[in-house]
């Protein structure tokens, strides 16, 4: 699943993505036609526009053996909301059920599914590790990104002070307050560069989005990455 | 004006249309407080010990000011030096019947002017009385029914001989207690509270329960701790040895 | 604080909040040391997961049970000589106050931290009828010499730094204080310790009331709540009626977690246990209880979108955690309760219009729900309320209409790729060094502080076909 985030603005972290994964021996399909999980209709309170957009996604992944999200919020959405939007429909609800249980975020997939924690990868340089609120607290990952970044060779992990706390994203929130949103941010933006590192990693789209945002906009040598491109730095852009 | 039935009535029809969000229990409590609080006492009567060092650590963690006395004729002799030390002379104590001590006959021929709480059925004038003593006293002396070593706590019951201010107003706060009183864990705190509600012929002698735990403190200025905000500023225990 | 919409819209109040230099630098320090001081406490207890969990099923099983609980607890207060009052709304429960004040010749109260009389602005009412309320926790002493609310639900004057608190003493008794927390704590024993000696009536909450014994019970740390329920004549307890539970064994539960997620403390200084009033033989006491049980609101819950708000301790844990409050403070929020559960509070007594703009004060971290002693679900609240501002159509046309087309494109993959393309053609003229900095209309709301990464050249979508070779 690659999210609306990641189709259209990110797509370097699907394309590294999709290497990383057949470099692991994963037979890889794309159900053409995907568009949204719906999670900026769901938290908004629009429930009833969020279950049909859940119930197509549903069905686009009715064949998939696993399906594999590299954003947590979307992977959090399809596993947790998914069963509960569509709990009525009497067609689509074991079908929900079923999504939920074969949907994992990335990291997840590696380390839980494909038994990997060692990733051979070129890269090289000291990252910090940034906490997604919905991959943390929504589906109760903190290890597994660390882990993995810990066996890139190349690859020296500090900790990030404050990281599970919240980049200020939160959807429509980082619109509808931006300037909570901003200092929010800027607390955050100012932990990442107390670390020294040269890279940020994180494991959603849109905490990146937030936070790469805010890190080109103050000139930060600080890159903002997907632990997709720090698994596989040459997928090229 | 609303009555309960009104307002109960209001209650009534809003439960009746959901069963809750999910099946839930109240704790398990004892079938038999009074047996439960028979078992208290036996547990206690052999692990004294370990709760005793158990309480005086978490005591001292809270700041608290421990004391140790082989027998209860120690007790005036520490609260004499904790008076000197804070050259206090002023004492305010429950009354000997609810302390086990007569700190009067001890102390107050030591030049040391002491207050007993009265036990008999206290008119307005004695009630002024009282207060006007308990509001200049500098060193309140009370017993402790409970001795709670999870946190440290002491637990006080107010009554008759046992006012609520001896252990509120004065400055310093001195406890005696024994072996008899310890507890381990609130848990066994609850058994007692059960225990002493369900049986009336044990009693509470008054309408009051205090739980202290370390001094009187407060935090709302910039969380920075001070103690001795209304209530008192030390809290001290003595242990009497002697059962 | 009255029913009237407030003049100040919220995102103009968030403003002022994050522009206020000494408010941020209170902030930040408060909720910090409020952070470490509840993990530390939970980390060396392990027992405390397995407690939290049967805290909350207490709470479920005791609303399952409300009338016969609330029943029992009158009865007993009763029986020990103490008066039930049942205050159907905030109006009523300061009306019951007032015609006690008046019967009985009340000219001065001490009053013990209580949000529930925040809660009916009941202050404002007794000053008004002649009585003076004063508030006795040094918290509470600070904001009422200042003529402010409470900025937090458990340590209201957090919000102001050491400096501001020395000059309002100094302003308000006359003198010259310094910046010192033990000195300003000095200064308020001795200002208060007279009042308490002096007063003719004493106000509390509940932070519980035990239906088996109808006992009253006050987690407190000063020692105000103790004299506030010793020395005056007369004891006033005014408590939401949710805060009964069935027995003492519930109590200890509660006890073992509520100040560990409050302040970090094991048990706060002082819990007292009040079971009516004094008894005969007492040389203190008040001659006269009266409990005000006060709905307000919240029955209307107990089959209704909030009812899991109802479980709330009041500890203030979750707003210590929530970006949003670090960043704002409490009085942006506007209203009695703040934070997380306040905005939840708020809708449940003031009605869901009160929220429209609050319901998304909130980026829906979770991070509220996870130090939530009673595991209050707060983000899943949040959404609900939304959905309800959805329903009753509270919501902004323009708002409206921007979800109902992004509803859209995401129905239709043939909308989707359409927006991808005109997204593509319309951010050109914006694009400088491969990003977008600077955005109209709407989308400024984002580039204003940060930049945004364009519409990919090709989306991945448009990739696959070169990627889906073996």
């Amino acid at each position: 699943m690659i999210t609306c985030l990641g189709d259209l603005l990110f797509p370097e972290v699907g394309v590294a993505m999709v290497k990383l994964l057949r470099r692991l021996g994963v037979t890889l399909d794309f159900p053409e036609g995907q568009t949204c999980c719906g999670m900026p209709l769901f938290n908004s309170g629009y429930h009833h526009d969020a279950a049909l957009v859940a119930a197509r996604t549903v069905r686009l992944f009715e064949r998939s053996e696993h399906v594999i999200v590299p954003s947590g919020s979307c992977a959090w959405m399809v596993k947790t909301e998914y069963p509960g939007l569509l709990e009525d429909d009497p067609a689509l609800r074991a079908p929900a059920e079923a999504l939920a249980r074969k949907t994992y975020e990335l990291s997840q997939f590696l380390v839980d599914v494909l038994g990997v924690t060692t990733v051979d990868s070129p890269f090289k340089g000291r990252v910090t590790y940034h906490d997604s609120c919905h991959l943390l607290r929504g589906l109760g990952e903190s290890q597994n990104p660390r882990k993995l970044l810990r066996a890139v060779k190349g690859c020296e992990l500090v900790e990030l002070p404050g990281s599970d706390e919240c980049c200020g994203f939160g959807g429509s929130f980082s619109v509808r307050l931006p300037e909570v949103s901003t200092a929010v941010l800027d607390k955050k933006l100012g932990n990442v560069e107390s670390t020294g590192a040269d890279c940020l990693v994180a494991c959603d789209a849109g905490c990146l989005m937030q936070m790469g945002g805010g890190l080109s906009r103050r000139g930060s040598r600080v890159r903002a990455l997907h632990l997709a491109q720090v698994l596989e730095p040459e997928a090229g852009a | 004006m609303t009555t309960r039935a009104d307002f109960l009535g209001g209650i009534r029809r809003e439960m009746a249309k959901t069963r809750g969000l999910f099946e839930a229990r109240t704790a398990a409590r004892p079938s038999d407080a009074g047996e439960a609080f028979e078992v208290v006492k036996r547990q206690m009567a052999e692990r004294w010990p370990q709760a005793l060092t158990r309480f005086q650590e978490e005591f001292e963690r809270i700041a608290g000011v421990f004391h140790r006395v082989r027998r209860l004729d120690g007790v005036p002799g520490v609260i004499r030096r904790i008076a000197d030390e804070r050259e206090a002379r002023r004492i305010l104590s429950w009354h000997p019947g609810a302390l086990g001590l007569d700190l009067r006959e001890s102390l107050g021929r030591q030049g040391l002017s002491v207050t007993l709480a009265p036990d008999d059925d206290p008119d307005a004038e004695a009630r002024r009385l009282h207060r006007d003593e308990a509001a200049r006293a500098e060193i309140g002396v009370t017993g402790v029914d409970w001795a709670l070593a999870e946190t440290g706590t002491l637990v006080l019951v107010s009554g008759r001989g046992r006012p609520r201010s001896t252990s509120l107003l004065p400055a310093t706060h001195v406890a005696v207690f024994d072996r008899g009183r310890l507890l381990e864990s609130l848990e066994q705190v609850g058994a007692m509270l059960e225990a002493l509600h369900a049986d009336p012929s044990r009693s509470m002698s008054g309408a009051v329960i205090n739980f202290i735990t370390g001094p009187s403190r407060t935090a709302d200025i910039e969380l920075t701790l001070t103690r001795g905000v209304h209530g008192p500023k030390e809290v001290h225990a003595i242990f009497v040895e002697a059962p | 604080m009255s029913d009237a919409p407030l003049k100040t819209p919220f995102p103009q109040r968030a403003h002022a909040a994050l522009g206020d230099a000494h408010l941020q630098e209170a902030l930040t320090i408060a909720t910090t040391k409020f952070i470490g001081l509840r993990k530390e406490s939970f980390a060396g207890f392990p027992a405390g997961e397995a407690l939290r969990d049967r805290a909350r099923a207490i709470k479920e099983a005791t609303l399952q049970k409300l009338d016969a609980h609330l029943e029992r607890l009158a009865d007993n207060v009763e029986r020990l000589g103490g008066h039930v009052h049942w205050a159907a709304t905030g109006d009523e429960a300061r009306d019951i106050i007032l015609r006690l004040c008046r019967d009985k010749g009340v000219r001065m109260a001490v009053k013990s931290k209580s949000m529930a009389t925040e809660e009916i602005e009941l202050n404002e009412a007794l000053e008004a009828a002649g009585v003076k309320p004063v508030e006795t926790d040094l918290g509470e002493y600070i904001i009422q010499l200042a003529h402010e609310k409470p900025s937090h639900i458990i340590a209201p004057a957090i919000h102001k730094t050491k400096g501001q608190v020395a000059d309002l003493f100094s302003k308000e008794l006359g003198g010259r204080f310094e910046a010192d927390p033990e000195v300003l704590t000095a200064v308020a024993r001795k200002e208060l310790r007279q009042k308490f000696l002096e007063a003719d009536m004493g106000i509390t909450g509940a932070n519980f009331a035990v239906a088996e014994t109808g006992t009253i019970v006050l987690v407190t740390n000063e020692g105000n709540g103790r004299m506030v329920t010793s020395l005056p004549r007369i004891h006033v307890a005014v408590m939401g009626m949710e805060k009964v539970i069935p027995t003492m064994t519930d109590l200890m539960v509660f006890l073992s977690i509520l100040a560990r997620s409050a302040t970090g403390q094991k048990l706060s200084s002082y819990t007292t246990l009040v079971r009516g009033p004094r008894q005969p033989g007492e040389v203190e006491g008040p001659e006269e209880l009266h409990l005000i049980l006060m709905d307000n609101g919240r029955t209307r819950q107990i089959a209704g979108t909030l009812r899991e708000a109802l479980y709330c301790l009041r500890c203030g844990a979750c707003l210590n955690v929530c970006p949003v409050y670090r960043q704002i403070g409490g009085h942006a929020y506007g209203y009695t309760y703040p934070g997380p559960i306040g905005i939840l509070l708020t809708a449940m007594l003031k009605g869901t219009h009160a929220v429209k703009d609050l319901a998304h004060a909130s980026s829906l971290c979770g991070a509220c729900k996870d130090v939530c002693p009673v595991r209050i679900d707060i983000p899943r609240m949040l959404v609900e309320l939304r959905e309800h501002v959805d329903r009753e159509r509270i919501a902004p046309l323009g708002e409206r209409m921007v979800f109902g087309l992004a509803r859209r494109a995401m129905a239709s993959p043939g909308l989707f790729r359409l927006g991808a393309r005109l997204g593509r053609l319309a951010q050109r003229p914006f694009v400088r060094n491969g990003r977008l900095t600077s955005l109209p209309l709407f989308f400024g709301q984002w580039t204003r502080t940060r930049d945004l990464p364009p519409v990919a050249a090709r989306t991945f979508s448009e990739r696959w076909k070169d990627l889906d070779r073996p």
